[in-house]
């Protein structure tokens, strides 16, 4: 999956280049506007993750280019300014979908993931890990192919571990993906552990191995060893 | 009171003051003077009777040519040279009645005869003159206080009125809009320097707010930026091999992020609501959008076993910004239900006159002024503090009001959303 990172500042573009990487993504980087165009109209791209706001104009005109192009990219948006503005124009200009700032590193890999997905194979290609497979729109789980049925929530669960792998997922970025604006109720600790107690019950008892691992006092991570 | 009448006032007594002393005191020098006169000309009277008397050797030919009584009679002895002057009664044929007169007696010498003289004049004519004073006097205290009547009037129009413009400048002025203050001048010198200070006071004012809400802006929105790249270091190192020391604290390090984050967000929304930047207005459905959100919360509301009571008018229409309605909605309901007991009571109501939120919890440890104060926070220690905050912002920003009480044992939020953005679908259909 080859990604197009443009972002100006500089410290959090590494960050995301580490991740993404670590991710097993390939990715470049563009810190200026006119970068950014150059390598959007030179090169393929699944997704390209976007700043609005850069420093020599508006990234909105990347937006453009790659429409132009008529390619399967996907463009998840930085809303830079916690900006609603920023995401309206964005996915009115034809981006998919915008996380914003400060994010959750494994939020964006999930939502970048989510978009390749959606742009390449309209939602219908399934997610194979060992003996698991998730098919992304509907809410059901394949063990051994034997079809096992999820809630709405554990199904978002494991679709985030999955574009995760081996990622230590803390409690709060996870409550952040399954509620968003509600992730800070006081008790959604508690669910994200019986949401994780059912779902790993619902794997072993099918015969699967058991992949996620509490790491004590941070999160959870899924991990395929 | 307003201070012209309160000045009237006093120089209304003062007025009537001085115009009943200084009529009493007209009064008492006119009748003395009028007195005065009489007796003069009585006396003089006197000395012109005496005068005819010797003249006429007789009285055949005396001729009342005064208008008094007098009264001639011969007396066999001279007395004395007393002259006896009193006030009496005599009937009167004309009036019908008794009436007021002065009377002179005395005797008097014409070649060797003596004569007893009675001379009286009526008094009438002092009485007339007393109701006359009394009856001008009158008139003009009515006169004076018509006069301050008009006059009053006529100040509060004329030179009053720069003042009143101001007091009603400062009454629309408002911190939010800012919008500059325009004094009128006047040709009144003080109310030129009040104003003049009321001017750079509001433009103070304004400025410094503005000054103010800059620096919450930019602080929030520049340390966006810093706050996400420390927490994306800390997710970096989160995935390095770690020992539990260095885990533990790069937790806490991400936790307080986690909270400078939050708070960020909450003064961001704060200044974006001030600088209206959420401005597109739609009819909502606010009915579903409650239900929407309570779906979401579902899980929290029965885990800790909430009671839910709705009573929701769907046909009711309520036009707002839909993010603010969402937000509105969220950190109320989310509250709500953070705040709620277990095995506690939920109520929404929302129908043509009543929009309450009301959940059962302890007391509160806020008093009702507090609660919507920025980073004041009640039992929670994780809370930021914001989230009333937003709410009331929001309020104010769609001129709705709020109102917390807690009533047996609830906490009960009551919003009150202005006639024109409530709109009931029903009774537009039966009006089309």
């Amino acid at each position: 999956m080859k990604i197009l990172i443009v972002e100006d500042e500089k410290q959090l573009l590494d960050s995301m280049l580490t991740f993404l990487k670590e991710s097993g993504m390939i990715c470049e980087k563009a810190e200026t506007l006119a970068e950014a165009s150059e390598k959007a109209d030179l090169y393929e791209y699944d997704c390209v993750v976007l700043d609005i706001g850069l420093p020599d104009g508006s990234g909105l005109k990347v937006i453009n280019i790659l429409q132009q192009k008529q390619k399967q990219t996907g463009i998840v948006i930085l809303s830079a300014k916690n900006s609603l503005d920023d995401r309206l124009v964005g996915l009115n200009f034809g981006a998919d979908d915008y996380v914003t700032k400060p994010f959750y590193m494994p939020e964006l890999v999930a939502r970048i993931k989510s978009v390749v997905r959606r742009r390449a194979f309209q939602g219908k290609n399934e997610i194979l890990f060992n003996e698991i497979r998730v098919v992304p729109d509907e809410m059901m789980m394949y063990v051994k192919d034997k079809l096992i049925s999820l809630t709405k929530k554990e199904h978002e669960l494991l679709l985030y571990f999955l574009s995760n792998q081996n990622k230590v997922l803390t409690k709060e970025s996870i409550a952040e993906h399954l509620w968003g604006d509600h992730a800070d109720m006081a008790d959604s600790f508690d669910f994200i552990y019986s949401h994780i107690k059912n779902l790993r019950k619902k794997m072993t008892d099918n015969g699967a191995h058991d992949y996620l691992k509490s790491i004590y006092g941070v999160g959870y991570k899924l991990s395929s060893e | 009171m307003k201070l012209l009448n309160l000045t009237n006032r006093y120089y209304i007594a003062i007025a009537l003051v001085l115009l009943l002393v200084s009529s009493a005191f007209l009064a008492y020098r006119v009748l003395y003077l009028v007195d005065n006169e009489i007796s003069e000309h009585m006396l003089f009277e006197k000395s012109e009777i005496a005068k005819q008397l010797e003249h006429q050797k007789g009285l055949q030919n005396l001729h009342l040519i005064f208008g008094d009584r007098i009264e001639i009679e011969p007396i066999p002895k001279f007395t004395s040279f007393r002259v006896i002057m009193i006030d009496t009664t005599i009937y009167d044929l004309y009036e019908k009645g008794k009436v007021p007169y002065r009377m002179m007696t005395y005797e008097q010498l014409v070649d060797g005869k003596s004569y007893r003289i009675k001379l009286a004049r009526r008094l009438t004519e002092t009485e007339q003159l007393a109701e006359g004073i009394l009856a001008t006097l009158l008139l003009v205290a009515l006169d004076i206080i018509a006069c301050f009547y008009f006059l009053n009037r006529w100040f509060s129009s004329k030179i009053w009125n720069p003042f009143y413009r101001a007091l009603n400048v400062l009454k629309t002025f408002d911190l939010q809009k800012g919008g500059n203050t325009m004094f009128q001048r006047s040709q009144v010198d003080e109310f030129n320097a009040l104003n003049a200070e009321l001017s750079k006071l509001t433009d103070k004012v304004t400025r410094d707010y503005k000054n103010l809400r800059e620096f919450t802006e930019n602080m929030s929105h520049e340390t966006q930026t810093p706050l996400a790249i420390i927490r994306s270091k800390l997710e970096l190192l989160l995935q390095s091999e770690l020992n539990e020391t260095q885990l533990n604290q790069i937790l806490s390090t991400l936790d307080s992020v986690n909270r400078l984050s939050k708070m960020n967000k909450g003064l961001i929304m704060l200044t974006r609501i001030d600088n209206d930047q959420y401005a597109g207005l739609q009819l909502l459905q606010m009915g579903k959008l409650l239900r929407k959100q309570l779906e979401d919360l579902e899980l929290f509301i029965s885990s800790k076993n909430i009671q839910l009571h709705q009573d929701i008018d769907d046909k009711l229409l309520v036009r707002m910004n839909p993010h603010l309605a969402d937000i509105l909605l969220t950190n109320l309901l989310s509250n709500a239900i953070k705040y709620n007991l277990e095995n506690g009571d939920l109520f929404v109501t929302f129908t043509k006159d009543k929009f309450e939120i009301a959940n059962s919890g302890h007391p509160p440890v806020l008093s009702p002024d507090e609660v919507f104060d920025r980073f004041k926070k009640g039992e929670s220690p994780d809370s930021i503090g914001l989230g009333l905050a937003i709410v009331r912002k929001i309020i104010d920003h769609i001129g709705a009001k709020i109102k917390y009480e807690y009533k047996a044992d609830h906490h009960v939020f009551s919003i009150t959303i202005p006639v024109a953005n409530l709109i009931d679908q029903e009774e537009e259909y039966q009006v089309g």
